[in-house]
């Protein structure tokens, strides 16, 4: 999965003393997500004698990510290692959307609707999308979705607008 | 060894059994059916399909076929059942190897060799030889559970709190030793998984942890959405990025032959045999033993390998052994089910509740009050693998060939399955938005080298490691030594520390080469 | 113009009422026009789940429309009943709730998002499942007696197992320790499932269970049980003394469960139902596959909506102080 990334690197923003910025990155992320940890769970209980409480485990995990990240970002500060990767928006955008008005959509719209406008959205991620070809296998994955789901595993899905049906 | 040969009789006459079908127009000519054959082969292409569709699990399917089991004799419903258990088993290697999409926490390591494989062209392989290896270990594995399913009830029983926790250790032990990166980054990966498994409710107090008010998140962050998130919405991600369409023509041009080649088939034997030997015993052991087993299997080959940096990149042996491993344990979980009434994971207590239904209580004398109905499941659990293995070889061909969609209609096609899968879980909108953002997540994860993989097993084990934790602690008044003086408990904590200077090691020692390693790449 | 504005409000009332009137009996005359779905706060399979769909399936007959059953799993049960509360009150969703949803949970849950009162409308009592003091066999205590004067004297040794908090077994067992007037060590489990196959492994001490889970390991001698915590004895197990009989009368925990619909429900479709209810409870097959689970089945003055309101009431009343102070 983690080939090695980066094709290009991208003109490092880094100040020259960051030898390694993809991990010093990578490592001051994990910090953050520490230090959310640790506020998120702050409310809540810990030891109470000799048993846990509901916040010390997650404490105990955020103190030793926290560690963790902050290693992973020494690393990065003194080994020579990997720029950061080139990051690309209209993949990330699309496939986002796509799945963002599925969530949206499937409530009010039911799995008809839904499924074939997510499909034309998640489509528009990549340039090389032909709108007529897309548009034919779209409907046809709608139909076969429909029948699949509902019918041949009995799954309790909506399939058309709830205006519709009423 | 009589007694097991008339049971075993016994059982196959019971899948064996044919009911007279008297239909009216044929004028009283009766047309002998054999019912529990065909249930079992209808279990197992549900099961199968179930396991390629992504997102749809194999609890929530079974929950959802329960209802239609009741209309059938009880011991049809359980075989159907059961088919579509283990058929989800076969199936779920496939989205694992095609698509990089592992359906199932025991098929995340299949996705390490097995997605690469298909990116080299070998689909074709890879396919077969999970069908291979699933059908061997679900072979040894039925007998197993006929000969010892009585006395390796034992070691379910022997299993407490503190010899789960120090499985649990030897289980993210195991995700370390299976990182190809950095050791350091694979923990840290392994630590996120656990926090991201504490959020939702707290199983002493039940107070809502990291939830922040979110209903959705109140029963915490589900498998699925979390492994579509980071592996299929991430993986399509990265592969619009410009430059990965050179990558992916690769796979449509270099698809080589379809089956294992002679020497694929010599080079997974032993790593079939060990995996089956790990899964079988593991799975007995309730609730985590069935996902450890794959990781345990696919730790242990890169262990005994010769060259073990050719795991992460293909290798046949990563993708045998996790699958021959998880379809074993899959079947030896049935045993605390069929000799205790102790259901060990959720997908059994659905069975319980099955058996329930059907005005069969399961317990101790189970196997006593109804043989036919033990032993008829025993003898189709080897029915139903064969039936698997017949049916997934051929179908490797038209899996092989879905791989030539071209890219930009397969994208989208998964994208919308997925979103489906997740949102079938729970019926939560809310759910396919988390994995949408567990996609964004993965995808930062790959720009920095980090691997989803150790992350995802973190979280599978992490509630087991915790609750277990405490619980041991709780029975031992807060004395943590009870890890080190119960003998199996120190057992497992021994293996963990070996395997983790064993990782540890080479890392430290190679720092220098790896800058090579890097480059060569 | 006040009088005049006074006069169209109580007109329009007037239509309204009579708008109501009219449609509520046309409305129950008709009821179900189409298939009712069932709310099960629970797994499939599980026993809530396995008594819904026993009495439902009679009641799709009765009410000669489908009955779908649908399983919401999450937070002890509050996130279906929550969802059930906000469902439209037209009596085409209903729930099975049961003693931790409809009672427990009011104490357990400080921001509930329901009340089982004031959100539902009862409509019947399905079954009752009673609750067995249950122990690892090796346990040392040999009858009830024992088993008090030994838990009192070994409060800080002994670990009392439960399926997690708000569940049956964890409510049932606040229920006894506060009785016997002992704080042991509660080792959460995840599931009666694992719970029982710790209590079987030997790993806790003791505790308290529903009966359908009960019984194959009480009759295969892979753990023994004291007593039943009902007024009677039980079919599945006649030997197992009563609570009263073994000399602690007053532990008496009984899991119930029973279907709700949303507040507003219209009367007459609440009647309806209630006698579908009603009518399964009395059919051979339904009684005879309730009673092999153990289950006790409700007389015919405790089926009624008002008999079931007066024991959410009760229920409520009994659990909260027991489970406040744990909560």
């Amino acid at each position: 999965m983690s080939d090695t990334p980066s094709h290009a690197p991208v003109k490092s923003i880094m100040p020259s003393w960051v030898r390694g910025p993809q991990d010093f990155i990578g490592g001051v992320a994990m910090i953050a997500i520490a230090l959310f940890a640790l506020w998120a769970s702050s409310d809540l209980q810990g030891m109470r004698g000799f048993s846990f409480g509901a916040g010390t485990a997650p404490r105990m995990f955020a103190f030793l990510l926290l560690g963790l990240g902050i290693a992973v970002m020494v690393v990065g500060l003194v080994t020579e290692g990997a720029h950061l990767a080139k990051y690309h928006w209209r993949g990330p955008l699309f496939v986002s959307l796509a799945i963002l008005s599925f969530a949206l959509m499937i409530r009010p719209m039911g799995l008809v609707v839904t499924a074939f406008a997510a499909f034309l959205i998640a489509a528009m991620g990549t340039a090389e999308t032909k709108w007529k070809e897309t548009i034919i296998v779209g409907m046809c994955l709608t139909a076969f979705c429909s029948l699949l789901f509902p019918y041949a595993l009995g799954l309790p899905l909506q399939m058309w607008p709830k205006f519709m049906i009423q | 060894m009589g007694d097991l040969f008339s049971n075993l009789g016994l059982g196959f006459g019971v899948v064996f059994q044919l009911v007279q079908w008297t239909p009216a127009f044929l004028h009283g000519v009766s047309i002998p059916i054999p019912v529990n054959i065909l249930l079992c082969l209808i279990g197992a292409l549900v099961g199968t399909l179930v396991g390629v569709l992504p997102g749809i699990g194999t609890i929530a399917t079974v929950a959802m076929l329960l209802p239609i089991t009741f209309g059938l004799p009880p011991v049809g419903a359980l075989i159907m059942l059961a088919g579509i258990y283990y058929g989800a088993q076969y199936g779920g290697s496939t989205t694992s190897i095609l698509v990089n999409i592992p359906g199932e926490a025991g098929s995340v390591v299949t996705a390490l060799d097995g997605f690469q494989m298909a990116k080299q062209g070998r689909a074709g392989p890879a396919l077969a030889i999970a069908a291979i290896g699933s059908f061997f270990a679900g072979c040894v594995a039925t007998v197993l559970i006929a000969v010892l399913g009585a006395p390796l009830t034992k070691l379910a029983l022997a299993f407490g709190p503190a010899e789960y926790f120090s499985l649990m250790v030897l289980g993210l032990i195991f995700a370390v030793v299976l990182a190809k990166g950095s050791v350091l980054k694979a923990i840290a990966m392994i630590v996120f998984g656990l926090l991201l498994s504490m959020v939702g409710s707290d199983i002493e107090t039940g107070a809502s942890r990291m939830a922040f008010n979110i209903p959705e998140l109140a029963d915490g962050l589900g498998f699925a959405t979390v492994a579509m998130g980071l592996f299929g919405f991430a993986e399509i991600i990265r592969n619009l990025d410009a430059g990965g369409e050179s990558d992916r023509e690769l796979v449509q041009q270099k698809v080589t032959g379809l089956m294992p080649t002679k020497k694929d088939l010599i080079d997974s034997a032993p790593a079939i045999v060990r995996g089956t030997v790990l899964g079988s015993i593991l799975g007995i052991l309730p609730g985590g033993g069935a996902v450890i087993a794959s990781f345990a299997a696919y730790t242990m080959e890169k262990k005994l390998s010769k060259n073990p940096s050719r795991f992460g990149r293909g290798a046949i042996e990563g993708v045998a052994a996790p699958e021959s491993a998880n379809n074993a344990a899959a079947q030896t979980s049935f045993i605390p089910l069929l000799t205790l009434g102790i259901p060990p994971n959720a997908v059994m207590a659905l069975m319980v509740g099955a058996m329930t239904i059907h005005g069969i209580v399961p317990g101790p004398q189970v196997m006593q009050k109804q043989p036919e109905l033990v032993w008829g499941m025993i003898a189709s659990m080897w029915v139903g693998n064969l039936m698997l293995l017949i049916i997934n070889l051929p179908l490797v061909g038209i899996w092989v060939r879905l791989l030539r969609v071209p890219y930009r209609l397969m994208f989208p096609s998964i994208v919308i399955f997925c979103a489906i899968g997740i949102y079938s879980v729970n019926n939560a909108p809310v759910d396919v938005v988390l994995a949408g953002a567990f996609g964004l997540v993965g995808y930062w994860l790959i720009k920095h080298d980090f691997e989803p993989a150790p992350l995802l097993l973190g979280m599978v084990l992490g509630p087991l490691m915790e609750e277990n934790l405490r619980r041991a602690l709780l029975i031992s008044r807060g004395d943590w030594s009870v890890f080190l003086t119960r003998p199996l408990s120190a057992v497992l904590m021994g293996i963990a520390a070996f395997l983790l200077v064993l990782a540890i090691l080479p890392s430290l020692r190679k720092k220098r080469d790896e800058v090579f390693v890097e480059s060569e790449s | 113009m006040k009088l005049y504005g006074r006069l169209l409000a109580g007109g329009c009332l007037a239509i309204v009422a009579g708008l109501v009137a009219v449609a509520a009996p046309a409305q129950a005359q008709t009821y179900p026009t189409r298939s009712i779905t069932m709310i099960v706060p629970f797994a499939a399979g599980g026993p809530t789940d396995v008594i819904a769909r026993i009495v439902t399936g009679h009641m799709a007959q009765t009410l000669g429309q489908t009955i779908i059953i649908e399983n919401v799993v999450g937070a002890g049960g509050t996130t279906a009943t929550t969802r059930a509360s906000r469902a439209t009150n037209d009596g085409y969703t209903l729930i099975t709730g049961h003693m931790g949803t409809h009672a427990a949970s009011v104490p357990l849950y400080p921001n509930l998002a329901y009340h089982p009162e004031k959100s539902f409308e009862p409509v019947g009592l399905l079954a009752g499942t009673p609750i067995l003091i249950l122990a690892r066999k090796d346990f040392a205590p040999k009858d009830l007696k024992e088993f008090i004067a030994y838990v009192k004297a070994n409060e800080t040794k002994v670990n009392a197992a439960h399926a997690g908090i708000g569940s049956v077994s964890n409510v049932s067992c606040e229920l006894l320790n506060s009785v016997l007037g002992i704080k042991p060590v509660g080792v959460p489990f995840n599931g009666t499932g694992p719970a029982m196959n710790a209590l079987v492994g030997g790993q806790v001490d003791y505790m308290c269970d529903q009966i359908v889970n009960a019984v194959p390991q009480v009759n295969g001698g892979a753990i023994k049980a004291y007593a039943i915590a009902t007024p009677e004895r039980n079919p599945s197990l006649p030997d197992l003394p009563t609570t009263t009989e073994a000399g602690l009368p007053a532990f008496q925990a009984q899991a119930w469960n029973a279907i709700f619909a949303p507040k507003g429900t219209p009367a007459p479709i609440v009647a309806r139902l209630n006698e579908a209810v009603s009518k399964a409870l009395d059919d051979e097959n339904v009684k005879k596959r309730l009673l092999e689970l153990g289950s006790v089945i409700p007389g015919p003055k405790d089926r009624t909506p008002e008999a079931l309101a007066a024991l959410v009431k009760s229920e409520i009343a009994k659990w909260t102080p027991v489970l406040k102070p744990a909560g």
